[in-house]
């Protein structure tokens, strides 16, 4: 098997699938035209998301765990008013609430998307870098 | 804060924005499908190589549009291609891993097995074509059946490597850039590649 005949299959395999797309019948020619409108139609009227969100699942754990953080300090007895059970019900409740969304919600990672989208905004407005 | 005063500031005109110049909006949605038109065809034949069923492909095809125009439609335009793909790759491993995990459970199942993957031979591709000349164009799909075939049973990754490179003419920075892996990987990747596939197709090929 040598280079020149390396060459020789790649340029035939490259055509095979070229024919092969070019011979796609009529119906999936139709619902692919029919995919991209769909796609379009969102394109325009949705923020830009940065980046995908699963870029941002760590940044989700640190603040996830701040939230925690955040929430046992309240509802310790050391927090600058007494927690009654009440209070701390409540506040797991809240804890419940934010951790009871399914893994990969569409809603929630959007919510926590937009946040990030926002603080990235912010940054670039406080730091604007040299006009393109 | 530069621009603005306080945090505050910054939500409100966050959840206000001046509304993207309506031709610059145009212009990006313009640019967007003709890309899309452009690779569409391929992308469903490199998803339905992958799949072999043509309404998964469709489906990964259709996913991978919504979420690059959903999510980077604002990024450069040269970005799109490599973004496009590996969405579509995603895709294309996340639908092989439900199937994977489907086949798994039905072994389990009582009754009679259904093959989920349509994997089971038609009975009439393995009689023999009495025909003794066949018409050019039914050779060429016969030939491109038998890489479809190879290619499924290629690795992962050889595969992609391969049908980025070959079939939609990436060079081996912008097909690193869609693997996410190193140039060196994707030359180790596409040569394996190859070469398995010569070594299954045969000289004849």
């Amino acid at each position: 098997m040598n280079e020149q005949d390396d060459n020789a299959f790649e340029m035939r395999s490259r055509a095979l699938f070229q024919d092969s797309v070019e011979g796609l019948d009529m119906r999936i020619r139709s619902r692919l035209t029919q995919a991209r409108s769909v796609a379009l139609e969102g394109a325009a009227s949705r923020r830009p998301w940065l980046f995908g969100w699963k870029m941002w699942t760590p940044a989700a754990g640190v603040t996830a765990a701040a939230i925690l953080g955040v929430a046992l300090m309240v509802g310790s007895p050391f927090g600058h008013h007494p927690a009654t059970m009440t209070d701390a019900q409540s506040n797991f409740e809240d804890l419940d609430l934010l951790a009871s969304s399914d893994e990969g919600s569409a809603d929630a990672m959007e919510m926590l998307q937009d946040d990030i989208d926002f603080y990235d905004f912010a940054d670039k407005a406080a730091n604007p870098g040299p006009a393109a | 804060m530069g621009r603005f005063d306080t945090l505050n500031t910054a939500w409100m005109v966050w959840d206000n924005p001046a509304p993207a110049p309506e031709g610059a909006v145009l212009e990006y949605t313009r640019e967007l499908e003709k890309f899309l038109a452009e690779v569409e065809r391929r992308a469903f034949r490199m998803a339905q190589v992958a799949l072999r069923d043509p309404d998964d492909a469709l489906d990964v095809v259709q996913d991978a549009m919504i979420k690059l125009t959903r999510s980077y439609a604002s990024r450069p335009s040269a970005e799109w291609r490599p973004l496009f793909y590996r969405i579509l790759e995603n895709g294309i491993r996340d639908l092989q891993r439900r199937r994977t995990v489907r086949k798994r459970v039905m072994t389990w199942l009582p009754g009679p097995k259904e093959d989920p993957d349509h994997e089971a031979q038609d009975p009439l591709e393995n009689v023999a074509d009495a025909a003794p000349a066949i018409p050019d164009r039914l050779m060429q799909a016969q030939a491109m059946q038998q890489l479809e075939q190879s290619l499924r049973a290629l690795p992962g990754r050889q595969r992609e490597a391969f049908m980025l490179r070959n079939f939609e003419g990436m060079d081996v920075a912008e097909t690193a850039k869609t693997m996410g892996c190193s140039e060196g990987s994707v030359k180790t990747h596409y040569s394996r590649a190859v070469h398995a596939l010569r070594a299954q197709l045969g000289e004849v090929w």
